[in-house]
């Protein structure tokens, strides 16, 4: 397997040791690094977007960039392999294809444009419109806090092709970013530059049919089944995340000198540390079993749970570990500011107050899964 | 309607009574639990159990409100000998 390219301007190291990070690199040059170590392809099954998610595949990739790089990288890594490549290959015709091929390849790289200018919570209210007709699409709107906006080659837009809020009523169009009349601006924040995070809009942005991507209407349905693998890669990459900076935090309570030992030799530390450990471990085994049911059947009660319990989990955890580094970790790139990107977990992809609402619509199935046997007495 | 149909609808009718086990064409979808999340995943597996593309044109608010709107539109895509319309 081809390397991937090694450069550590800030001296930083990865978690085990073994490889250097590079916590300045961008989004798009992340993707193309994976996409030319030939990682991307093994996200799925057999190499094919269209065979679903390989969880193995998509973890190991998730931790690798990860390890080497920083979370607004690895995010946008992490919404191109579960939700815009896999939505993309719902579609078909010769500008989906290229566009799948040059992204699976790390050429280019594409974002997937669904949240709107009114509220992310409330997806039905989108505005975007795509005016479809027999020739072709013209499509006016505005999306905003997209990742990978600033790089992005294409934006695959999630629109409604006709008024009111049901789920039949949106549909996906692909648009390039050089299209006329699309407008695109950095968002403003320092946090998530490196993901491109930025705004969009669309001034009657004409196209031909070809850039339909899917059945007309299905454009919830569709988003809805994969927005489940996000939240599974959510979990995954958590699991990764927590476990990366729990290892470093570890290492520096070990090696800190504090009285006759070192400030892990402190009871209120460890057990502070052992807590988190125990969050992780809760989060880890939530994903181990329910990963299948995700993958497989698009299961969005059981993805739903998942991003409800890595939403909750890594701030909690990070948030601990930027407490045990005290003064230190507001130092510019330290674990303050890994803790406040980790915020996101909590947000993007769906907010933990949305996903619990999810599983408390299927309270009754959990409750059944946790049943066992009452046995005669 | 067919009892494939009824059978595929009746785990989604979550907040049914006793009394409303008997699914019948006037039987209020929204009303025993099919919200907009369970009215795609219903989507979904009337599609893969069917073999059929429900036309975009019939996914409305109106095809989703009873069982009977929704199996009219499900049978129409069948083939007549599973729709149980009768041909001449």
């Amino acid at each position: 397997m081809p390397e991937l390219p090694a450069t550590d301007p800030a001296g930083a190291q990865a978690a085990d040791g073994a490889a250097p990070r590079d916590t300045a690199m961008s989004g798009s040059a992340a993707w193309a690094a994976l996409g030319a170590a030939g990682h991307l392809a093994r996200v799925y099954r057999g190499g094919d977007v269209r065979r679903g998610i390989d969880v193995d595949g998509l973890a190991d990739v998730l931790a690798t960039a990860d390890a080497r790089w920083a979370i607004p990288a690895t995010l946008s890594a992490s919404v191109q392999l579960a939700t815009a490549l896999p939505v993309l290959a719902t579609g078909t015709g010769p500008a989906v294809e290229r566009v799948l091929a040059r992204a699976l390849s790390g050429r280019a790289t594409l974002a997937l444009a669904a949240t709107d200018t009114t509220a992310g919570t409330d997806l039905t209210a989108l505005r975007t419109e795509a005016a479809v007709d027999t020739t072709g699409v013209v499509v006016t709107g505005g999306k905003k806090w997209i990742t990978n906006a600033t790089t992005a080659e294409s934006f695959l837009v999630l629109a409604r092709h006709r008024p009111g809020r049901h789920f039949a009523n949106f549909t996906w169009v692909l648009v390039p970013a050089d299209a006329p009349g699309v407008a695109i601006r950095p968002a403003p924040s320092t946090l998530y530059a490196g993901s491109g995070a930025g705004h969009v809009s669309f001034d009657a942005v004409s196209l031909n049919r070809e850039h339909l991507v899917g059945r007309v209407g299905f454009g919830l349905p569709v988003f809805a089944r994969h927005i489940a693998v996000e939240r599974l890669a959510g979990a995954l990459w958590g699991v990764a995340l927590c476990r990366r900076v729990l290892t470093d935090t570890r290492r520096r309570l070990t090696g800190r000198e504090h009285q006759e030992g070192t400030l892990w030799n402190l009871g209120h530390v460890r057990q502070r540390f052992a807590a988190a450990l125990v969050r992780v471990r809760e989060l880890h085994a939530l994903t181990e079993r329910s990963a299948p049911r995700v993958a497989e059947h698009y299961d969005l009660q059981a993805a739903a749970t998942l991003k409800a319990a890595a939403g909750t989990t890594v701030p909690y955890v990070l948030g601990e570990c930027a407490h045990l580094w005290g003064a230190t970790g507001f130092a510019d790139g330290g674990m303050q500011e890994i803790r406040a990107q980790a915020a996101l977990f909590g947000i993007g992809g769906g907010t933990t107050e949305v996903v619990l609402e999810t599983v408390a619509e299927g309270a009754e199935r959990v409750l059944d899964d946790l049943g066992r046997e009452v046995l005669q007495l | 309607m067919d009892p494939r149909f009824t059978d595929l609808l009746r785990p989604f009718l979550k907040h049914a009574g006793p009394d409303e086990l008997t699914i019948t064409p006037e039987t209020d979808l929204r009303r025993l639990g099919v919200d907009s999340m369970q009215a795609i995943e219903l989507l979904f597996q009337l599609e893969d159990s069917f073999g059929i593309q429900l036309p975009n044109e019939d996914m409305n608010d109106a095809t989703f409100a009873t069982a009977g709107s929704l199996w009219r539109v499900v049978a129409a895509q069948l083939p007549d000998e599973e729709s149980g319309r009768v041909t001449a």
